[in-house]
């Protein structure tokens, strides 16, 4: 299985011996050995994969990398986050996702408002499997635990990924001063329940709710 | 309240019912427990009086009052953050640096021309943070914003600092400031070495300064 590690907080060195790993298209910065790329239409998914992401505007170009050696990734200077999967799920946003494990299968979900909120789009990608992916954060990210007594509000255009039994509900605090043009800017919130770890970056994207 | 740093961007403050907190509108990232965040028209505590000084004086930055039972993160577009605990003396700061703080500070405007006269209206402009400056004053924590890290420099009688002005961040204490310009022949024809206008500090306190030269 391909090896991930950090190079600073920004690079993403990655450890191939022969195998392969998914990666964001471009964001190859250096590499030693022998190494090949070769783009992947729709996620890598095949033409069921190709088609829903056409259809939900979660667009990803991702390109296979495999080879022999170290490959160096890195994008706009984003911070970066390993993450390791056993068998669970990850969900991220498709901007926010720099490199699986070719091993992990990538996937589209539905997650209601939220995203429209997160100005993200309906749609959200999902990691699922075992091995290790990397995401990325505008800033160094802080991850914070869920569990069932203490639910966790997040701000929309905060939000960069979760992972675990979660539930997710956005929640609103629209009220007429909002459209008096006083609100406070923080009219909506991510409320997630359950047992899970969510990804929060120190910067917010800028979302319609961010706004009111 | 104190700020708990959690990293240079964030901070995390604990809200207990009876204390009420500002923050700049929309720096909330995440928090947990029972938490409101109601918008503040009057841009912080003082009535309409103080509101009316603050948007007369520019410094109107939108505010927003956090109140209830819980813990709150903060952190506004990646800008590093700087924690400062006052104990009964004065912050200056501009409006627009401030992330978060403490609802028991007195907050003010004061008129930078007040300090060096002519001069300190000229600080204004070379600095381009306007005529005006938010002051909070008492015991209290406060989170400031800053472009790139900040350093704290002490300022102790007799040792006087010089700042560069578009680095300046805030400052505290029992201190003066003004504006010394060094504007020759060369600045005329275009040959200046780009630093001729400093910032003076002296008295006692400490200055923060970034570690760039741009405006948040």
């Amino acid at each position: 299985m391909a090896q991930f590690r950090l190079q600073g907080s920004k690079v993403l060195a990655v450890e191939l011996t022969g195998d392969a790993v998914k990666a964001k298209n471009g964001s190859m910065v250096a590499y030693d050995g022998r190494m090949t790329f070769k783009k992947l239409t729709g996620g890598g998914e095949g033409l069921r994969g190709m088609v829903t992401r056409r259809l939900t505007g979660e667009q990803m170009t991702v390109m296979e990398v495999k080879g022999q050696g170290t490959c160096y990734f890195a994008d706009r200077a984003s911070d970066i986050n390993l993450v390791s999967l056993h068998g669970d799920k990850l969900h991220v946003e498709s901007s926010n996702l720099l490199c699986t494990d070719a091993g992990l299968r990538t996937g589209t979900t539905f997650t209601g408002l939220r995203g429209g909120a997160s100005g993200n789009g309906l749609f959200t990608t999902t990691v699922e499997g075992t091995g290790q992916a990397a995401i990325m954060s505008d800033g160094e990210a802080v991850l914070l635990r869920v569990t069932s007594q203490y639910p966790l509000y997040v701000d929309p255009g905060a939000y960069i990924a979760h992972q675990g039994k979660l539930q997710q509900k956005l929640q609103s605090g629209v009220n007429f001063r909002t459209f008096l043009g006083e609100g406070s800017g923080e009219s909506f919130q991510i409320r997630f329940e359950g047992e899970g770890l969510v990804y929060v970056q120190p910067s917010e994207r800028n979302t319609i709710g961010g706004d009111l | 309240m104190p700020f708990r740093e959690i990293n240079a961007k964030m901070v995390e403050a604990t809200v207990a019912p009876g204390q009420t907190m500002y923050s700049q509108r929309g720096a909330m990232l995440a928090y947990r427990g029972e938490v409101s965040f109601t918008p503040n028209i009057q841009g912080g505590q003082g009535g309409v009086m103080s509101m009316i000084g603050r948007r007369v004086a520019n410094e109107a930055t939108p505010l927003m009052t956090v109140e209830g039972n819980g813990t709150v993160m903060f952190g506004h577009g990646g800008h590093h953050i700087q924690v400062i605990n006052l104990a009964g003396d004065t912050l200056y700061v501009e409006a627009d640096r401030l992330l978060a703080f403490d609802g028991t500070l007195q907050q003010g405007t004061m008129f930078m021309g007040s300090q060096g006269g002519v001069m300190g209206m000229v600080r204004g402009q070379v600095t381009g943070q306007g005529l005006f400056t938010t002051t909070l004053k008492g015991h209290g924590a406060v989170a400031v914003m800053a472009h790139g890290g900040v350093i704290e420099l002490p300022i102790t009688p007799g040792a006087d600092i010089r700042v560069d002005p578009q680095a300046y961040v805030a400052h505290h204490g029992d201190v003066r400031n003004r504006l010394s310009a060094a504007v020759g022949w060369r600045e005329m024809v275009g040959r200046g070495s780009g630093e001729a206008f400093q910032l003076e500090l002296s008295g006692t306190g400490a200055v923060y300064v970034q570690a760039s030269e741009d405006k948040l």
